[in-house]
């Protein structure tokens, strides 16, 4: 069965449709990344997987739990990093991330370690009695990845993990990211077209809410190229082109 | 109940950290203690009065004056509640509107956090901070009860005096509740607060208007408005009457707030 399955999954705002019969699957352990231009509709995606947002048609289920119809059990099984990271500026990195946890309702047993486990693993260990509005983007953005970690959920959908990090830490969420890959079922969207070629096997190209390819990325490259070696770069402006 | 009081405790060390709050806490600290000081020599012009000339010669309404409880406390919790009217909006505004401008709503919306733990969770935290505030000026009480002096008995009739702050309590508590579903509305904080003003003002006001209108509008007026129910209370009267009026706002407050959260997973 597979972890994430979205069929026909809609989203329409009154008249503007921001997704339209989106379908795919992500069977346990996969990494999919989700590639499209700005405004493709992947941030309107996740929103939908997470229940942030109800759809307008269509489903999507995770872990087997309708998102709209089981709401909880999915939210229990998702750790969701949002576009802007959702930080508390005036709370500590430690008071946010115990905050988080016990929204996820982690044991108060073992959460010192939990949050001592998430922070070294996108270390901000070092700034956890620092409040967060004094931290630099960078931080923030890994303080937002360390809190969809927690509890280490099977599904973590990252919108845009890499975002404001320089190119030492881009690469150290990287392998972060890689290293989740067969525990967890993680989906991540990208406009870093090599981060996909480095961590994802299948990827997912949107363009104005239209899938517009869905596959493992060295198919991909056989059917849209005429060369073996032709960079994801050249599929996706080839197919977002128009 | 373990989430809603993580989140209580999450808006308290907020507001706590920022310095809206203190601003708040200086500001009601700093005006009730003005009015108490009034109130003060206003009492102490009237016993004058009374000892040169005797009670039997004053107006009636100086009856009051003859102690400390009716004479200062009562009429300082009187000054509160409006005090409070004017505070609580600027206490409740952040209490949703922020987490929606600060994008955040989207963590507790994708946490499993049931709305009925996040109302909760938001309207203990702003009892907390009203309470605090609030709780600040029974050092008037106190500072009477050390230094004033009495003819008869103790110096303050402590069950009115307690009575009545539990109506001034009561009453932001009802603030809070409005304004927190105010606030569960909109993005802005400044709209919040000015739209919990706007409606807890006429609301207070209602009195003025049903005295000029008809039954049986009068007394269905006079009902409703904040103003007539917390007569009684603030006085020391335990009034049941008024006591199940404001427990019912504050839950069908609440109620509301939670529609408006639970509406979030099914907006367009």
């Amino acid at each position: 069965m597979p972890m994430i399955e979205v069929r026909n999954l809609t989203k329409r705002y009154r008249d503007r449709i921001a997704i339209e019969g989106l379908s795919f699957c992500v069977n346990e352990g996969e990494i999919l990344g989700f590639l499209g231009p700005n405004g493709a509709g992947k941030s309107t995606t996740m929103k939908l997987l997470t229940g942030f947002l109800p759809p307008s048609a269509g489903t999507a289920r995770v872990a087997g739990f309708d998102v709209f119809e089981q709401p909880l059990e999915v939210k229990r099984r998702i750790g969701y990093l949002p576009e802007t990271p959702p930080l508390y500026p005036e709370m500590t990195v430690g008071g946010y991330l115990k905050f988080v946890a016990a929204l996820k309702r982690l044991p108060s047993r073992g959460l010192k370690a939990e949050v001592e486990r998430v922070a070294g693993l996108t270390g901000v260990t070092d700034a956890m009695d620092r409040v967060i509005q004094n931290l630099s983007k960078g931080y923030k953005q890994r303080v937002g990845i360390a809190q969809a970690l927690l509890g280490s959920p099977p599904v973590i959908i990252l919108d845009e993990p890499t975002e404001g990090l320089d190119p030492a830490q881009r690469a150290e969420v990287r392998v972060l990211i890689k290293s989740l890959a067969g525990k967890h079922t993680v989906i991540l969207s990208t406009h870093i077209l090599p981060e996909v070629t480095m961590t994802c096997e299948k990827v997912l190209i949107i363009n104005q809410g239209k899938m517009v390819a869905y596959d493992e990325i060295r198919k991909l490259a056989t059917v849209h190229g005429q060369a073996e070696n032709v960079s994801l770069e050249e599929i996706f402006i080839k197919l977002t082109a128009a | 109940m373990r989430i809603a009081l993580a989140i209580a405790r999450k808006e308290l060390s907020i507001y706590f950290t920022t310095p809206w709050a203190y601003v708040v806490f200086t500001a009601i600290v700093a005006i009730s203690s003005f009015f108490f000081m009034g109130l003060l020599q206003t009492f102490q012009q009237v016993q004058e009065l009374a000892q040169s000339v005797g009670w039997s010669q004053l107006p009636a309404e100086s009856a009051a004056y003859r102690n400390l409880t009716d004479g200062v406390i009562v009429q300082l919790w009187g000054v509160l509640l409006i005090l409070t009217l004017f505070v609580a909006p600027f206490l409740s505004m952040r209490l949703f509107a922020e987490e929606k401008r600060n994008k955040t709503f989207e963590l507790l919306m994708t946490t499993p956090v049931r709305p009925v733990e996040l109302v909760l969770g938001k309207y203990l935290g702003g009892l907390g901070i009203i309470g605090t505030a609030l709780g600040l000026t029974l050092v008037f009480p106190l500072l009477l009860a050390a230094f004033g002096s009495s003819e008869s008995g103790t110096v303050l009739e402590w069950p009115t005096v307690l009575l009545g702050y539990g109506a001034v309590l009561l009453w932001g508590a009802t603030c809070m509740a409005v304004g927190l579903f105010i606030s569960s509305l909109t993005e802005s904080q400044m709209v919040a607060s000015l739209l919990t003003f706007a409606v807890l003002l006429p609301w207070m006001l209602l009195r003025g208007l049903a005295q000029g209108a008809d039954e049986p509008l009068r007394s269905f007026l006079g009902y409703l408005a904040f103003d007539a129910q917390l007569q009684n209370l603030i006085q020391g009267v335990l009034d049941v009457k008024a006591l199940v009026f404001f427990l019912s706002v504050i839950l069908f407050s609440l109620l509301l707030t939670h529609r408006t959260v639970e509406a979030q997973r099914w907006a367009a």
